[in-house]
């Protein structure tokens, strides 16, 4: 089951048709590396996300796969065009089959 | 006047600081100008004057400004670093000015000064090659300039206390020729002197920093003063890793002078126009913590977990030769101990302290800091500020042994407290029992060693199983290969007998007390274990403890300074009547050290250390004052942490909380100490920490040869012994 | 002394990719297993990536293409206190439109303990190519960024930060 924490988007409500938005994410997640060591020296297993993707109006338009040296509660901003009102669906995945989604509306204005 | 203080303006001052000699140039203005690092990037004593190689700075007079990278901290690198650049400069030793290379602009020129850490022993050691070559370099650009000026070739020019001469009988000076000197390419490889030239390197000239630091002129961070300055003072969770849960300021924050309360993650401060009034206010202030999982861990659950060390099978082996099982199963006598140390803090005379002023856009330090470079990154990631915008003004530090340089909790709190009050300097000064309580400890370490001796008593089997907690995985996980601390095993991986059949295991164990560099590392407590357990194995020989090492050592470099110790303490003949002697050997960080400790013990408990010698071979020494300096502080430390020091763990925190409690070692209780200094050159050891190794366990076997009692953890104290002061 | 780095461009000509002009990846696949023969550890597995499995890396995703260093602009701190959240931002040149866009941006690291650290897929629809993220640096290292643009080629650029923890205790 999920053991993700909080994601949180931070994008603006609305934009002018054409506008490039900034689109800041965070998601809360040990993204335990597997190199690390316990108490006794021995290796911590593995358990990091390993895709993050965002769909606007159900079209793919950011992908990431996650490998074990991006840093806890990974953080990305990344942008989009602004082309049409509609949603932004953001889905991060773990590899214990853990998900993560949010969601975030903009109203583009012409 | 050397330091002084005058402000021309409300917001717009400048503070000179007394760092060395010359002095070194600080200004700054809140306002956005900063005079001495300037947005240029050229540094104080560089405004208008030529830099001749970036570590190199001559100005019209012949004044040579000499950079220096590393941190003075009582070492002498502002002596010993400066001597290098200077004997393959050929200028005039009395004209040279040392000053630290500007942080900021180290950062603008791409890391240009090489490393800022200052530990490990390495300041001379890993400079000393860049550092010769520019001042080697520096040296062929200003003969050129004047051969270039003169027409001249360059074969008949040559240079020598800062005066270039041609054969013709023309002189100039250095100042006068850096300016064309400063434009010519710098050679990539200049030829460097062959050390049977060296006029400067093995001497022993005023050291730049002692005479400030003699007569009080020396300016420590808690001096700076700045307008407007406010002071804090802290408290942190007691519990190591835990937060702050709540706090009631109602009391404090009406306190006089109080200006503000802080809080952060686990962390509490009290703001106040001086630090008295900040330090009473922190008093009364009642603080709930959430300590987590660590509040029931005392000194006793973490030797048990230790324990759980020595007694776990399917451990990492960090070296293997032979097979010692089966020469310990083929033994004619088998000897077996286990050792132990406890958590020891730095307790710095100066205790964590750092000024911070930020604005919007810009953040100012003030540290007396083992490495620059942590430091500015320290600020800048504290201050969400990029690291162009961050000035650090490097303080020389009252103490380091470690406990300065990758932990720089200190500066960020700094920061962090000062983002709070925007354009007002903050300077955080933590009390000595925040400072006794929040240390980076020297960690806890156990061992169990199994030798075996042949008929003959001959040793030819050892076991070595050890559990301790790990430095490196806090700072430095990525060289942990294999679950093996390479710091920890020091000492024992190794070691340099020649004993055919060899196993050493490693166990890490590590509790939540915070592990930190504490000056000489595990070569602290390995060289107790391991040369104790020798002097075990030498009793149970029947043999003397030197003729038992020799050879066991032959070939060795070791083998030569423990020559050195025995014939200045007369070993081959017996000790004066009442006293007892004990030796030990240890090579560390480059350089190779014997220490033999004398001591008289009255009623079989009171003990006096009468006297210590020590050798070491450190390849080549650069100031020899300095490392006899350097010698006789380590047996100070060496004796100090094995008589007296201990940190203790109670309900998750720790027991001791100033001098009183936590005792060092006094003057009364000091011994004579003979330094002598065998360099066999060819190579350069550090001198810092290599001097210290030797000592506790050569005390150690001083105490069995008198008493009759094998002391097996430090400190010596807890065994019944008193000293005699 | 720290180590000396060559500018970017000849450091990763020592990890087999060459300058702007004869830009491919080497062709030979070291064998990784002889690096880690330290005599004295029992588990050969190294514990942080070497430049040659930088090398290999670069090669299973890009294959024998040819990496122009330019176009890409990478920004983190020169020196980070914590080597565990380092800031980075990858700003590429290229008007992102139908026609010419950047399809893709990869980060790798130099002497972590797996050279990939991050893959990401864009399009004309991202506006333009910055992505921002925080990475960890096990040790100092150099850190590379390679953009795959719409038309096939591949572009980087290359930085060094200096992690201060891991300068200590030896």
């Amino acid at each position: 089951m999920s053991r993700m924490g909080a994601a949180r988007v931070r994008m603006p409500p609305s934009a002018k048709r054409g506008e490039v938005v900034e689109i800041r994410t965070l998601v809360q997640h040990p993204m335990e590396s597997g190199f690390r060591l316990d108490n006794t020296g021995k290796e911590i297993a593995r358990h990091i996300i390993e895709s993050f993707d965002c769909t606007y109006n159900g079209r793919e338009i950011f992908r990431a796969k996650l490998h074990p040296a991006v840093s806890t509660n990974p953080f990305f901003t990344f942008y989009a065009v602004a082309s049409e009102s509609g949603e932004f669906v953001f889905t991060w995945k773990d590899d214990q089959g853990g998900v993560a989604t949010a969601t975030q509306s903009l109203v583009v204005n012409t | 006047m050397k330091t002084q203080k005058f402000e021309t303006g409300r917001r717009d001052f400048l503070v000179r600081t007394a760092a060395v000699s010359g002095g070194f140039m600080i200004g700054v203005n809140l306002s956005g100008t900063v005079y001495a690092a300037d947005a240029a990037g050229t540094p104080a004593a560089a405004a208008g004057t030529p830099e001749v190689t970036h570590w190199i700075v001559i100005q019209p007079d012949d004044t040579v400004v000499i950079r220096i990278a590393r941190s003075e901290l009582g070492q002498g690198s502002f002596t010993g670093l400066a001597q290098l650049v200077a004997e393959e400069l050929e200028c005039d030793w009395s004209k040279v000015r040392p000053e630290y290379a500007d942080v900021n602009d180290h950062i603008r020129r791409n890391r240009i000064f090489g490393s800022m850490s200052t530990g490990g022993s390495r300041g001379i050691r890993e400079s000393q090659e860049y550092l010769r070559k520019a001042g080697a370099s520096a040296r062929e650009m200003l003969v050129a300039a004047a051969a270039q000026e003169w027409n001249v070739p360059v074969a008949e020019c040559k240079a020598a206390k800062s005066v270039i001469s041609h054969s013709s009988g023309k002189t100039t000076t250095y100042g006068k020729m850096a300016a064309a000197a400063a434009k010519l390419e710098v050679p990539k490889e200049p030829k460097l002197k062959d050390p049977k030239d060296w006029k400067l390197i093995g001497t022993s000239p005023p050291r730049f920093d002692i005479a400030d630091k003699t007569t009080g002129k020396q300016i420590y961070t808690a001096d700076v003063r700045l307008p407007d300055l406010v002071h804090a003072s802290i408290v942190q969770c007691p519990v190591f890793g835990g937060k702050l849960k709540s706090y009631d300021d109602s009391k404090a924050k009406a306190m006089r002078g109080v200006k503000m309360i802080v809080a952060g993650d686990d962390w509490v401060a009290v703001v106040a126009d001086n630090w008295w009034r900040a330090n009473q206010a922190l008093k009364e202030l009642p603080v709930e913590w959430n300590t987590g999982e660590s509040g029931n861990v005392t000194s006793e659950s973490i030797m048990t977990f230790l324990r759980t060390g020595l007694d776990a099978t399917d451990v990492p082996v960090a070296r293997k030769d032979g097979d010692a099982e089966a020469a310990l199963g083929a033994a004619a006598k088998v000897i077996e101990a286990q050792y132990h140390a406890p958590y020891l803090n730095h307790a710095t005379m100066e205790p964590q302290t750092a000024t911070a002023v930020v604005t919007d856009d810009k953040v100012e330090v003030w540290v007396g800091t083992q490495n620059g470079e942590a430091t500015i990154a320290a600020a800048s990631e504290a201050a969400g500020i990029p690291l162009e915008n961050v000035i650090v003004h490097k303080m020389h530090a009252g103490g380091g042994f470690g406990r300065r340089g990758p932990h720089q909790e200190y500066t960020k709190q700094a920061v962090w407290i000062a983002q709070k009050m925007p354009g007002t300097p903050v300077s955080l000064q933590w009390s000595r029992e925040e400072d006794m309580k929040q240390g980076r400890y020297r960690p806890v370490a156990l061992v169990k060693l199994r030798a075996g001796l042949d008929k003959d008593g001959n040793w030819n089997a050892w076991h070595v199983r050890q559990a301790d907690q790990s430095i490196f995985i806090t700072v430095r996980p990525a060289d942990i290969k294999n679950g093996v601390d390479p710091v920890n095993v020091r000492c024992f991986q190794d070691n340099p007998y020649a004993v055919s059949n060899f196993t050493d295991e490693y166990a890490m164990r590590n509790p939540h007390v915070p592990p930190g560099f504490w000056r000489a590392v595990a070569h602290t407590h390995n060289p107790f274990f391991r040369e104790c357990f020798i002097d075990e194995l030498v009793q149970a020989s029947g043999k003397d403890p030197v003729a038992f090492r020799r050879p066991l050592l032959k070939g060795k470099k070791d083998l030569g300074v423990m020559e050195a110790v025995v014939k200045a303490a007369a070993w081959d003949k017996p000790a004066p009547k009442g006293i007892h002697r004990g030796i030990a050997v240890v090579d560390s960080y480059g350089s190779f050290s014997a220490a033999v400790v004398e001591i008289a013990v009255t009623n079989g408990t009171v003990i006096e250390v009468k006297r210590v010698v020590v050798a070491l071979d450190s390849g080549y020494v650069v100031h020899p004052d300095a490392v006899i300096a350097q010698i006789q502080s380590g047996v100070i430390w060496g004796l100090s942490s094995s008589m007296h020091e201990e940190i203790t763990i109670k309900d998750g925190r720790v027991v001791q909380s100033n001098f009183s409690d936590y005792r060092v070692l006094r003057l009364s209780e000091t011994p004579k100490i003979e330094a002598i200094l065998v360099p066999t050159g060819g190579f350069w050891g550090g001198v810092g920490e290599p001097p210290i190794g030797a000592v506790i366990p050569a005390l150690g076997n001083a105490i069995f040869a008198a008493t009759g009692k094998r002391v097996r953890s430090l400190p010596f104290k807890n065994h019944g012994f008193s000293y005699k002061t | 002394m720290s180590r000396k780095r060559g500018n970017s461009a000849l450091e990763l000509t020592k990890h087999g990719i060459h300058d702007i002009h004869g830009i491919h990846v080497a062709s030979r696949r070291r064998a990784l297993q002889a690096l880690a023969a330290g005599a004295c550890f029992l588990i050969a597995r190294p514990a942080t990536a070497t430049p040659d499995e930088l090398t290999a890396a670069l090669r299973e995703t890009f294959g024998e293409r040819s990496i122009t260093r330019g176009r890409v602009k990478l920004e983190i701190p020169r020196v980070a206190e914590n080597g565990s959240v380092v800031p980075v931002t990858v700003s590429v040149d290229s008007p992102m439109t139908q026609q010419d866009y950047v399809s893709g941006i990869h980060l790798f690291a130099e002497k972590n303990h797996l050279p990939r650290i991050l893959e990401m897929q864009l399009g004309p629809y991202n506006g333009k190519a910055v992505v921002s993220t925080r990475v960890r640096m096990a040790t100092s290292q150099q850190l590379t960024a390679v953009a795959v643009l719409s038309d096939g080629s591949l572009w980087s650029a290359a930085a060094d930060i200096e992690v201060v923890t891991s300068e200590c205790g030896l």
